[in-house]
């Protein structure tokens, strides 16, 4: 069937009757301690677990729409005794919360803040991300990394080709599109942040670097619940089924993806040390040529891309437990499947499931 | 041809994934990024009737979250005198100045539109290609940007291609309807947004009612009130439910070597060796018009007509060209120290000679125009019989047109 087309879901309630209120308030003290530990999911009914604070609640019920979003400009509170934070503002010369995003109310204790159906990447210290570089000046890239701002790649905070450690020279920022050129995709960490939130990368270690031999999907821009998040290992490489070869992911915590076929280090000589093994494993960093890719492991690399894709698009978290889980699921369902294992589309249906088994099994 | 490049669907991609992307493509069957058969479309949502304001509207937004609505609004507008309307019925042809003014579009029907005019008072409805007005609103770009009115002009040609929807607006010869169709794309466009476009006018379209006309003869027009009684634009057959003529579709279709790949996204746009915009229309075909048109009957009673096909210029062509190891100044510890000397010179001799053969998993931008078997198989394809059309045609009249 070459084309689905579906009638358009009715708006998901995201808010129960009202009767709810007046039972949640004895179990909601629970609730707000998970939102306090940065918990990724709404309540069950979508709103703000109210106990004692009656007023609020009035207040709440009077100002906000049912579906229990908050849009910018939109009074959240007028009682002086809640603090603000994230997404929120205080206008001048008066005591009210007023949302400055569309999303969410989270209460933390006495902290009314509203969590982003939508957001850019806030870039921190040591986060390990994927990005695209996008202009070259004299002595530093411009680097799309998914935040408001271009992140800075100074030259001085790559490696040169062979792991050389030396002062730039003037001939090295002639030859800057050697090292990077506009659209060239790499993976850095954060090193640090200016005062306006702007980032600055670096590549100096092994695990950095252009990205190759593979395929770039972006699930950037996600708000509460679903994209990438901050975890323990953000790269890692799994094997693929069905004959393909080991396979590398980058999960970049902006929210972009890398998928690619897993190049072994070269085999570094014992007499040598340490240096040199550097110096062997950095002499392909800049590299633009893929290697040659057999089919299976095409396969498999598109499998795991609709993977991941089946995964934002219902809305659930990419991490590597997921994305691992997800894929052996893939693999399981296309052996069951009548399209055969060469089918990897994981759209629409397909992904329905998936997310199904996965949250299922969860 | 008119160029595209300035796009806002012209991606960035690196030489090393565009490498990868293309031989991905090429292998048969091409495995596509999201895994999508040649052959498949991207899910879609769809709805009608979203605009209470409009004669007809619709809705339609794929998984990957483009999304565009279009609008149909009718007026009823004076149709202008031309000089020689009284002479018309007694002399055909031979250099009228009323003839002179006829669309090109047009031009293919003149031939039983004269034979019907001489025979009696029905066949005289004809159109022109003012009475629809169509406007494309893309996020981001000017109104005035040359994609958005290469595009609005691709959606327009299409449409008053054969002459079947302007004749549908006539009236009496005093007053005919004249369409604004209003079609923006909500999102930022993520894909070339030509095929989304397009499918989202031809469910507006389809969906589109005129007032019942009570008036008779060359009288000024009169409705009746009764918005349940008003006709469809395409009205259905009685007997299937369905319409029996239908709006014209325009489909992209590109290729990668051999392989034929339909409803391209971004990503494979940017590598694609030629990509077509073919508008087709479907239906009881009348007098076959000559000319530039082919036919092929479809299996369900639906005889399928090209319209036209457009080139697209396709991103591919702008990309830059991936360096091969053996060039790469950056490439292996042995060139640090010929860094600035005059190895690097003979290096650079090396790279323009390695740049105009292919070295395999380097990208290179493809050059030259399209082979003309590749142009005769995308179109074929397009036009086959129970073929990709067909199916996306069921699919929208599967649409509850509400």
């Amino acid at each position: 069937m070459p084309i689905k087309i579906f009638a358009p879901k009715p708006p998901r309630p995201l808010h129960r009757p009202s009767s709810h209120h007046d039972t949640s308030s004895s179990d909601s003290g629970s609730d707000s301690e998970s939102d306090a530990g940065g918990g990724a999911h709404l309540d069950a009914d979508g709103d703000i677990p109210m106990t004692s604070q009656r007023r609020v609640r009035l207040d709440l019920a009077t100002t906000t729409s049912d579906a229990g979003i908050v849009t910018p400009g939109e009074l959240i509170t007028s009682d002086p005794q809640w603090m603000r934070g994230h997404g929120t503002y205080v206008p001048a010369s008066t005591t009210s919360i007023v949302s400055s995003v569309a999303g969410t109310v989270t209460r933390t204790n006495k902290l009314l803040s509203v969590r982003p159906l939508r957001a850019r990447y806030t870039p921190e210290v040591g986060d390990l991300v994927v990005g695209r570089i996008v202009e070259v000046q004299a002595k530093r890239w411009r680097v799309d990394v998914g935040s408001t701002q271009l992140a800075a790649l100074p030259l001085s905070a790559i490696n040169l080709p062979g792991g050389i450690l030396r002062k730039r020279t003037e001939t090295d920022e002639l030859q800057i599109r050697t090292f990077f050129a506009e659209g060239d995709l790499l993976v850095a960490e954060v090193q640090q942040l200016f005062a306006d939130g702007g980032a600055v990368l670096h590549t100096r270690s092994l695990k950095y670097g252009k990205l190759r031999n593979g395929v770039f999907v972006a699930v950037s821009g996600m708000g509460g619940g679903g994209g990438v998040v901050r975890s323990r290992r953000q790269v890692w490489t799994m094997d693929g089924a069905h004959g393909a070869g080991p396979i590398d992911v980058v999960l970049g915590v902006n929210g972009y993806v890398w998928i690619s076929r897993h190049v072994d280090a070269p085999e570094p000589d014992k007499a040598a040390g340490l240096h040199n093994m550097e110096e062997s494993v950095s002499a392909t960093v800049y590299s633009s040529q893929n290697d040659r890719i057999d089919v299976a492991t095409m396969r498999e690399i598109a499998r795991l891309r609709g993977v991941v894709t089946a995964l934002v698009e219902n809305g659930l978290r990419v991490d590597e437990d997921m994305v691992v889980r997800g894929y052996q699921e893939a693999v399981e369902q296309a052996l069951l499947a009548e399209e055969g294992i060469e089918d990897v589309y994981l759209g629409g249906d397909k992904g329905r499931r998936l997310a199904a088994a996965l949250t299922g099994a969860a | 041809m008119a160029s595209t490049q300035h796009h806002p669907s012209h991606v960035l991609l690196s030489p090393a994934e565009l490498a990868y992307l293309h031989d991905s493509l090429l292998l048969v069957p091409p495995i596509r990024p999201d895994g999508r058969g040649p052959n498949d479309f991207r899910p879609l949502v769809a709805e009608t009737g979203i605009l209470p304001g409009a004669n007809g509207s619709a809705r339609i937004c794929f998984a990957d979250g483009t999304e565009a609505i279009a609008g149909v609004k009718a007026e009823v507008e004076r149709t202008a005198r031309r000089a020689g309307d009284d002479t018309v019925f007694l002399e055909e042809g031979g250099g009228e100045a009323g003839d002179e003014r006829e669309e090109d579009g047009e031009d293919g029907e003149a031939g039983p539109g004269a034979l019907g005019e001489a025979s009696g008072r029905k066949g005289e409805r004809k159109g022109e290609a003012a009475w629809v007005e169509l406007t494309v609103e893309i996020p981001g770009v000017r109104d005035d940007d040359s994609g958005t009115v290469f595009v609005a002009a691709m959606l327009s040609e299409a449409l008053l291609a054969d002459g079947e929807l302007v004749r549908r607006l006539w009236i009496n010869r005093r007053f005919h309807w004249k369409l604004y169709i209003d079609i923006i794309l909500i999102s930022p466009p993520l894909s070339y947004p030509l095929p989304l476009l397009s499918l989202t006018t031809h469910l507006a379209l389809l969906a589109t009612r005129l007032p019942r006309l009570k008036s008779e003869g060359d009288e000024d027009p009169f409705f009746d009130d009764d918005w349940a009684a008003a006709p469809y634009l395409f009205p259905r057959s009685p007997s299937r439910g369905r319409p029996a003529a239908r709006p014209p579709i325009t489909l992209l279709v590109m290729a990668v070597g051999n392989n034929i790949l339909f409803d391209p996204s971004k990503e494979e746009l940017a590598v694609a060796d030629v990509a077509l915009a073919v508008s087709v229309t479907s239906g009881a075909s009348q007098a076959g018009p000559g000319g530039n048109a082919a036919d092929a009957s479809g299996p369900s009673q639906r005889s399928l007509r090209l319209l036209s096909i457009r080139t697209i210029d396709p991103p591919s062509r702008l990309t830059p060209p991936g360096v091969a190891n053996a060039a790469n100044a950056a490439y292996g510890a042995a060139n640090l120290n010929n860094l600035g000397s005059s190895a690097q010179q003979q290096k650079a001799a090396e790279a323009r000679t390695a740049e105009t053969e292919a070295v395999e998993g380097v990208w290179r931008a493809p050059r030259g125009g399209a082979s003309r078997a590749v142009l005769a198989a995308l179109v074929g394809k397009v036009l086959e019989k129970g073929g990709v059309v067909d199916e996306v045609l069921d699919a929208l009249e599967a649409v509850d047109l509400g």
